[in-house]
Order: C-alpha cells, then structure tokens, then sequence
C-alpha cells in the first residue's frame, strides 16, 4: 500500500513536471470540464450542452458538461472562480451569473471581473413580452394604456431572474405598474399564464416560442432592438418605448489567472462550434443570435451589462441576500 | 416507585417539538412578517412555529399520567461511524477526488458494525470503489475527478 | 377512428427494431441504476441523460422513458428492500413493503409493486392517448387558490384519520412543513432557515431528506444490537403472489390507478400526493387497517399503483404544454430541446409520429419492465440474504454517490447525515417520517400557492371559496374532517402513518 502510494507520487511529481514544460504548446491534453450553473433541462443547459460537443471536437479532448445549479447560477460560478486556473474547468456564464446577482446579491459570493477570465461570447437570446389572448390587448401601447386603468399582474420565472427585470425596466420606463408575480422557474409561470391566472409573462423566447406559435399566447414585443429572425412579424418593445433593450446571453469563462494559451484555444474552439451551420441551425430554431466573440469583445460586454442593470437594479429595489 | 406514572419518550418527544418550534419561530422573527393580506417571508413560518410548540405542549402534557415504553438502546456506535461517512465523502470528493474520497467513506461506514473485522472492511471498500469506479466514472461518465488536486498526482 | 390509427402509427413507430432495443436499453439502464441505494429517478435520469443524446429523436424519448420507468420500479425495490426511497412516491412504498420484506414476504411486496405498476401504466397509457387535449383544459384551470385547496385536502386526509398518535403525526407533518421552507423565499428573495449556508438558497434536497429519515435510521435502527437481534427474516416465502393475495389487490390498484391518474395530470405537484391519497384511502376501506404499518399488501398495491399511473399522466403536460410537472419532466423537456423539438402543443399536430411513438412506448416500456423484473425479484431478494454488516457501508457508498450526482452539492452530503440523525432521533422518541415526508414536499408548495392567490385576489381570501373548483375542494377535505368526527367512523379510524419498529 505505501509502496504503492509513494511510487505514484513519485511517478505524478515527474509527470506534472513535465506537464508543466508541455502546457503551453499541448493543452488541452485531457477532458475539460464545463460547468453549467443552472439544472439541467433548461436553456443555458442545452445551450451548453450543444456547444460542448462541438467545442469538444475541435479541442480534440472531451469536454464533460457538469451542472452545478443553485443560488440562481452562483454557485457554479462560484466553484469556477475558485478552481484550478489552468483552462480545464470553465462556465457556461450568463446575464444572470455575470451582470445581476454581482448586482443584486447583497453578500458578493464572486466578483464577475476580477475573477474571472472572459473567453468567448457565445450568444444572444431575446425575451419576449406576451399575454394570454384572453387580455383584449394587441400591441405594447395597448398594454400601457390599460394598465394604467386596471391593475393587471405579470409572471416571471423568479425574483432577481433577466425576466425580472425585464419586467421592471419596462415598468420604469413605461411609467405604470403591474404586478409581478415570481415563480420558481419558466414552466409554472407560463402554466399559469396560459390558463390566465396570470395574464401576463415575460420570458425567454425559446421557451415561449411554441406557445406563440400555436396562437395560445399572443407576442407583443420582443426585447432587442432588432425583431428576432424566428418571428419576423413581433415587434420590438423598443419601437413603442424607444432606448429598451434587454435580452440573456451566454458566455464562456475560465477562472481568472488562466494561462493565455490556454484562453486562445478554448476561444478558437468555440469559435468553431459557432461556426459549424448544425450548430448555427440549432441556435437559429432556438431564437439565439450567434455572437462567437474574442476574449477582449467579452469583457467589455460585461462591463457594459454591469453599467446598463445597475441602475434598473437600484430602481427596481431588487435585493437578495 | 413513589413518581407517578409518567411517559419518557412522549415527556421528551413534547420538548423536542417545542424546542424545534421555538427555534423556527426565533429565526422567523428576524423575517419581515407582512399581514395576513399581504405576506411577507416570515409569516407562514411563524404561524407553524407557533402551531408546533402548541402541539408540543399538549404532547408534553399527555405524558403525565401513563406509563411509556422505555427508549430502549442507542447506536452510538453506529452514529459514531455511519453519520460521519456521508460528510467526509461531501468534504474530500472534489480535493482528494472520487476514488480515495469514496474508499475510506466506505472503510468509515464499515466500522460501524462490532462484527466487521478490519481485514474483511478494507476488501469490501476496495471491491465498492473499483466497482463504482468502474460504473459512474468510466460507464456512465459522470463528471467526477477520479483524484483530485490535493494529490500531487 | 382516429384514436385506433393514430396508435397504430405509433406503435408502428414504437415497435421498429431499433426502437424496442432502445426501450429495453433504458429500461434495464433505469432498473440497474435506479436500484441502487440513495439513487432516485432524477437522480438515474440526469446521469443518463447524456447517453440519449446521439440518437434520433424518437428513439431518444423513447428510450428516456424506458429509463424513467426503469428508475422509478428500481427506486421501489429499494423502498421495498431496505426503506430507502429515492422519491416521495416511494416514501409510501417503504412504509409496508419494508415491512413485508422483513417478515419474509419480499418477494412477495416486490411482485405487487410490478403488477400493480404495469396495470396502472396500461390504463393510464389509454388515458393519454385518448384524453391528452380536453384532460390539458382541465389542468389549466387549476390556479394558486386550487392548488392551495388541494395541498390543504392533501394534509387534511392524511392527518384526519391518524388515531392515537395523531397528534405526533401533526407535529411531524408541521415540522416538515417547516424545513420544507427552508431556502430563498421566492417572493422577496430572503433566505429563511438557510444558516447563512448559499448551498441552502434553494431549498434542502429532498433525496438527501429521504435518505436520511428513512434509510440512514434505519441502518442506525438495525445497529442498535447485533447480538440478539436479526435485520431480516431468513426464510424468505414464495416470491409470487397466491390467489387470495392477487384477489385482495385488485381493489387496491384499481383505486390507486384512478386516483394517480386524476393528480398526475396536474402539473403544479399533484402527483406528489397521489400515493400518500391512495394510501390514506386503502387504509380508510380495509377492513384490517390495523394491519397498515405491518406489511399490509393493499399498502403496496394501492400506491404503487397510483404513482405509476401518475407518472405517466404526468406526461400529459408535457407532450400537450411543454410544462414540466416534476423535475423528472423538466430534465425531459430539455431532452427535447436537444433534441430540435420545441415541446408544445404543436407537437402533436406537427410530429404525430413523435407524440403517438412515445405514448405506445410507454406501454411497451411498462410492459417490458414487467417482464424483465418478475423474473429479476428472485436476485433482488436474494441480496437480503447479504450479511446487513457488509450490505449496510454499500448503501452509505451508493448514498453519498447518488446524493452528490444530483447537484454536485456537498451540502447536500452533511445534509445526509443531519437528516439520519434527526430520523433516528424521532424514531427513538416513536415520531413516524412519512408525514415528516408529506409535509416536507407540500409545504412550499402550499406557502406559494397561498401567498401567490392572496396577491392575485388583491389580499381578498373569499378567493377559495368564490372560485368553485378551490370551493369543491374545501368542501371536500371538510368532509373529510366531519367524516372523522362521526363516531362509528372513528371506531375504525387508525393510525395512517404507523410504522412501528417492534
């Protein structure tokens, strides 16, 4: 047993040793573990794990998705922050993890800048503002202007969540309130508001999306800037409430310190994943726009995503503990 | 024999519940409580606080004046190894990694039995972590370090 | 008919080749994993999870929903073998399948467990395929005042018709209420209960909750002293049901199926109580109910029964919506979305070879399980034969496996021991678990929903009463408690949730 021990010690010393002269030219030299801060089955799941097996082929080494869920992401981008910087362990990072619970979260288990090493932008997903056809409303200005004569109540799929505060931003700029009914999750709320409980939502589009197709909930608005390409016909919010824009994203990240080599292939690699047309297909039926960004553009998007939630963060009176 | 007739375990089992009650209610206290119109974080809570210590009481009360089974004997033995196994597994199984972090929670848990003998223990612990090995990490590939970076290999 | 040549398109989907070896892949997948100690069907789902995603679609769902009925029949048998259920549905199953398994009757429990499962599968199977749309209609009529009415029903049924230690039966389900709570209020997003631990922000999990009141006490139970006192009995009976036992559970399933049937549709945790109703509602029509909490057959079939039949309506929802009733259907939901289908009512219309291939599968799923573990229950009760010194550090092993597997959460692992301690705790003070359970699963959902109405109402609570299916509920579970009141009633009452360790 001791034998044993000691010569594997022996062996894994020599080893690492000379691991440590080949890192740079041979990473990466075994599976990289990519850590979903969410459960799995949900968007940033299937984002990740779509990603995960294209990236995979073009690092030549697999890449083992790990859902890490809980605290609304932060405990899988916490467990990241804190792992080995050598490139083997990153996160499929989002709106949530590196822009509003940094803001919300009053104990900061993480700093989304300091701590991390930006490695790709991978993409960007609209929300969409929709109402049970039951609610006599068919465009956003319609909605205002009842709303500022009845109460009316909208669901999102939690406190603190995008969708949240997607809902505050609109309410804020909208001048009107409305109600926000949380849920735990996308599914229950929009149970609920397609038997109108609750007759309004603010989700993501993919998961809506059959709905508002099937004609059970009616679009009013998508959240970008842009219509998104899989329903040309929806508005933006931006057109009636011009300057509001909100929409999730998803972003890889290694922890902070990790060698540069090691950034640059796992961004090359994802940068691939982007590229292949299966994958751009598959984004496409999903509602997400393709972003494939550098490490460079990524960073500076996160900065720019702090500065525009702070403020709505600060009106909405959002705080979690 | 001159004190009456009283049950122990029921006696006990009241001032658990009220203990517990009591603990819930205190840490409820520090949530904002809301009306019963509008709810706030605390309110729920308290009220089941306060429903648990009543029905403690009554159990407590119940006790007097009957006799009760005895509590009978304690696994301290069993506590001592088997409530330890699942924490040190929770601890080691990312820095030590699957394998070691598995093999002594076995060799822990093993101990708890008098009639486990210490050589029939470590065969067990390495057959249960080849096996495990050998199904989660390489058959179903779960995402588990086998060693972790505590070791130098 | 429509009906017959839409089942046949899917069982000409179901039965390729391919398919069917797919289905029995996950079937024997599900059972083998599922079977393990401390390992539930969520937990057998996400690791498997991963393996399906090569395959085409169909055979991809299908052969998911071989593992889940895989999962759920493994997690029974450990119920059954040693009190160690994976899911609240088997929580109930524990309760006398355990108890039939230490008197020798094992083999006996396990059987009941798998015919009374493959009965309710077949009709519930029909009930989707016949009633999925207009069934849909119902379960969106369900808002937070029902779901509150129901959740009340639920605890009211089960609490109503304890005697005895009724009141130890209530405390217990009000603790579980309590530590139900624990985590992030959804509402404000304040921590409550949380010990300042993040890891606790969503709540405790409910395997490691399960595994500790229920297994871990026991193991502690079975150590007290080795000497004089045998886990198991070792002369093990027949394995198969005689004609007397197959008679006296056939009421039992029929009931259970119906009732699991009716809940599982509801996708705001229905199914959750259909085995804790069945089994209120077997002890409330036998004619022993003495005998519950001893190894009563009726109190394996009934549930058993109902949580299989719920397991499958649940898929209503699903397929229909695209909303997940249980995180089991959630981890379905983003098998589909990998997969390049949108889950919702389009799917129906727009991949019919999809939807009616699933609903065939499930039959043919249920059918192979049945045929694959009747043979098998030979094997599993002969792992009882396992010395317990040697069978007991496996199952802690399997335990902190499959307790870390879900989450990758170590807390969940010190949550593990804390919860075996405070099992053993109240089952030395002769406090039961199972309504420690109940309470545990129901209580945020009858927090949410009640603060969620009041909010929807304007603060207004003549809500429960003025909506009529939350009115019928509430009239119900009064019933329920007048029921109890009625004296020749409560001759008969006894304990629902006696689990005696003598």
């Amino acid at each position: 047993m001791t034998m044993t021990l000691t010569r594997r010690i022996l062996l894994g010393a020599a080893f690492s040793l000379g691991l440590a002269g080949a890192a740079a030219a041979a990473f990466p030299d075994r599976a990289v573990t990519l850590v979903i801060p969410f459960a799995a089955g949900g968007s940033t799941d299937v984002v990740g794990r779509i990603v995960a097996e294209r990236m995979a082929q073009a690092l030549g080494q697999q890449v083992v998705v790990q859902n890490v869920g809980g605290a609304g992401g932060s405990l899988g981008a916490q467990q990241v922050a804190q792992a080995e910087p050598d490139g083997y362990t990153i996160l499929m990072g989002t709106v949530a993890t590196h822009a509003l619970n940094p803001l919300i979260l009053k104990q900061k288990p993480y700093d989304p800048v300091a701590d991390f090493a930006p490695v790709s932008l991978l993409v960007l997903v609209p929300n969409v503002l929709a109402v049970n056809p039951e609610l006599p409303v068919t465009t956003v200005q319609e909605l205002i202007d009842l709303a500022k004569k009845e109460p009316l109540a909208y669901a999102s799929s939690g406190n603190g969540t995008p969708l949240h505060l997607s809902g505050e931003l609109f309410k804020s700029m909208a001048g009107v309130d409305i109600t926000h009914i949380p849920y735990k999750g996308s599914g229950p709320a929009l149970t609920d508001v397609l038997g109108n409980q609750v007759p309004i939502i603010f989700d993501n589009l993919p998961s809506a999306s059959g709905h508002i197709a099937s004609g059970k909930l009616r679009a009013l608005g998508v959240t970008t800037t842009e219509r998104a390409p899989s329903f040309p016909d929806v508005p933006a919010i931006a057109d009636t409430l011009p300057g509001y824009e909100t929409y999730s994203w998803n972003a890889l990240f290694a922890p902070a310190a990790t060698p540069p080599e090691a950034i640059e292939a796992l961004a090359a690699a994802a940068r691939a994943a982007m590229a292949d047309p299966a994958v751009a297909a598959r984004m496409a039926e999903f509602s997400a726009t393709i972003v494939a960004s550098t490490p460079e553009e990524l960073g500076a998007h996160v900065k720019a995503e702090m500065e525009k939630w702070a403020p709505v963060v600060t009106k909405a009176n959002v705080s979690l503990d | 024999m001159s004190t009456p007739p009283r049950d122990n375990t029921d006696l006990i089992a009241g001032l658990f519940l009220m203990a517990t009650g009591v603990f819930f209610g205190w840490q409820a206290l520090g949530l904002e409580l809301g009306t019963s119109l509008r709810m706030g974080p605390g309110y729920f809570p308290l009220v089941l606080s306060a429903l648990l210590v009543v029905i403690g009481l009554v159990v407590l009360i119940k006790a007097f004046g009957r006799e009760g089974e005895p509590l009978g004997q304690i696994a301290w033995r069993g506590m001592m190894f088997i409530l330890p196994a699942p924490v040190f597994f929770g601890l080691t199984v990312r820095g030590l990694g699957f394998v070691p972090a598995l093999f002594v929670t076995t060799l822990i848990a093993s101990q708890a039995s008098v009639r486990m003998r210490p050589l029939p223990a470590l065969a067990l612990s390495v057959a249960v972590t080849i096996l495990a090995t050998l199904v989660f990490s390489y058959g179903l590939g779960l995402p588990f370090r086998r060693f972790g970076p505590w070791l130098p290999f | 008919m429509d009906l017959l040549s839409n089942l046949a398109l899917g069982f000409g989907v179901a039965t390729s080749l391919a398919n069917l070896a797919f289905c029995l892949i996950g079937v024997i997948l599900g059972t083998l994993i599922g079977v393990l100690p401390g390992i539930g069907a969520t937990a057998t789902i996400a690791m498997l999870l991963p393996i399906t995603f090569q395959l085409e679609p169909v055979s991809s769902l299908i052969m998911l929903a071989g593992i889940y009925y895989g999962a759920q029949y493994g997690g029974s048998t450990t119920a059954i073998l040693i009190n160690m259920p994976g899911e609240s549905s088997s929580a109930v199953t524990a309760i006398d399948g355990y108890q039939m398994a230490r008197k020798g009757r094992a083999g006996t429990a396990l059987a009941t467990a798998a015919i009374g499962s493959f009965f309710a599968g077949t009709v519930a199977t029909f009930l989707v395929a016949i009633f999925a749309p207009p069934l849909t209609a119902v379960a969106l009529k369900f808002g937070a005042a029902e779901y509150f009415s129901l959740m009340v029903m639920g605890l009211v049924m089960s609490v109503a018709l304890a005697h005895g230690s009724v009141l130890k039966a209530l405390g217990m389900v009000v603790l579980g209420l309590l530590l139900g709570l624990v985590g992030t209020d959804i509402y404000t997003g304040a921590p409550r209960f949380t010990m300042g631990i993040t890891q606790f922000s969503d709540g405790l999990n409910f395997v490691a909750v399960a595994v500790g009141v229920f297994g871990i006490a026991e193991i502690l139970r079975n150590l007290e002293d080795e000497h004089d006192r045998e886990v198991m009995t070792r002369t093990i009976n027949r394995l198969f049901p005689t004609r007397e036992e197959l008679r006296a559970m056939i009421g039992p399933i029929l009931r259970g199926t119906g009732i699991g049937s009716v809940l599982g549709i509801l996708p705001g945790g229905g199914a959750i109580l259909a085995s804790f109703a069945s089994y209120t509602v077997e002890k409330k029509l036998s004619r022993t109910p003495e005998e519950f909490g001893h190894g009563a057959l009726a109190g394996v079939a009934g549930p058993e029964s109902a949580n299989n039949a719920g397991a499958q309506t649940s898929f209503i929802p699903l397929l229909t919506l695209g909303i997940p009733a249980n995180p089991v259907m959630a981890l379905m939901i983003g098998a589909m979305i990998i997969q390049g289908i949108v889950p919702g009512p389009n799917v129906v219309t727009e991949q019919p070879e999809l939807f009616w291939g699933i609903v065939a599968s499930m039959w043919i799923g249920n059918l192979m399980l049945v045929v694959l573990n009747l043979p098998l229950i030979g094997l599993w009760v002969k792992l009882l034969t396992v010395p317990y010194f040697v069978l007991f550090p496996i199952i802690m092993a399997m335990c902190s496996i499959g307790v870390y597997s879900v989450a990758s959460n170590p807390y969940d692992l010190f949550a593990v021991a804390f919860f075996g301690l405070l099992g053993y705790v109240l089952s030395k003070l002769r406090c039961e678990p199972a309504p420690l359970l109940l309470g545990f699963v129901l209580g945020p959902l009858l927090e949410e929903n009640l603060r969620r109405a009041m909010i929807l109402s304007r603060g207004d609570p003549t809500t429960f009463v003025t909506r009529p299916i939350s009115l019928g509920l509430l009239l119900a579970s009064l019933a329920v408690l007048a029921l109890v009141f009625l004296p020749q009633i409560r001759k008969r009452r006894d304990e629902v949730f006696t689990e005696t360790d003598a």
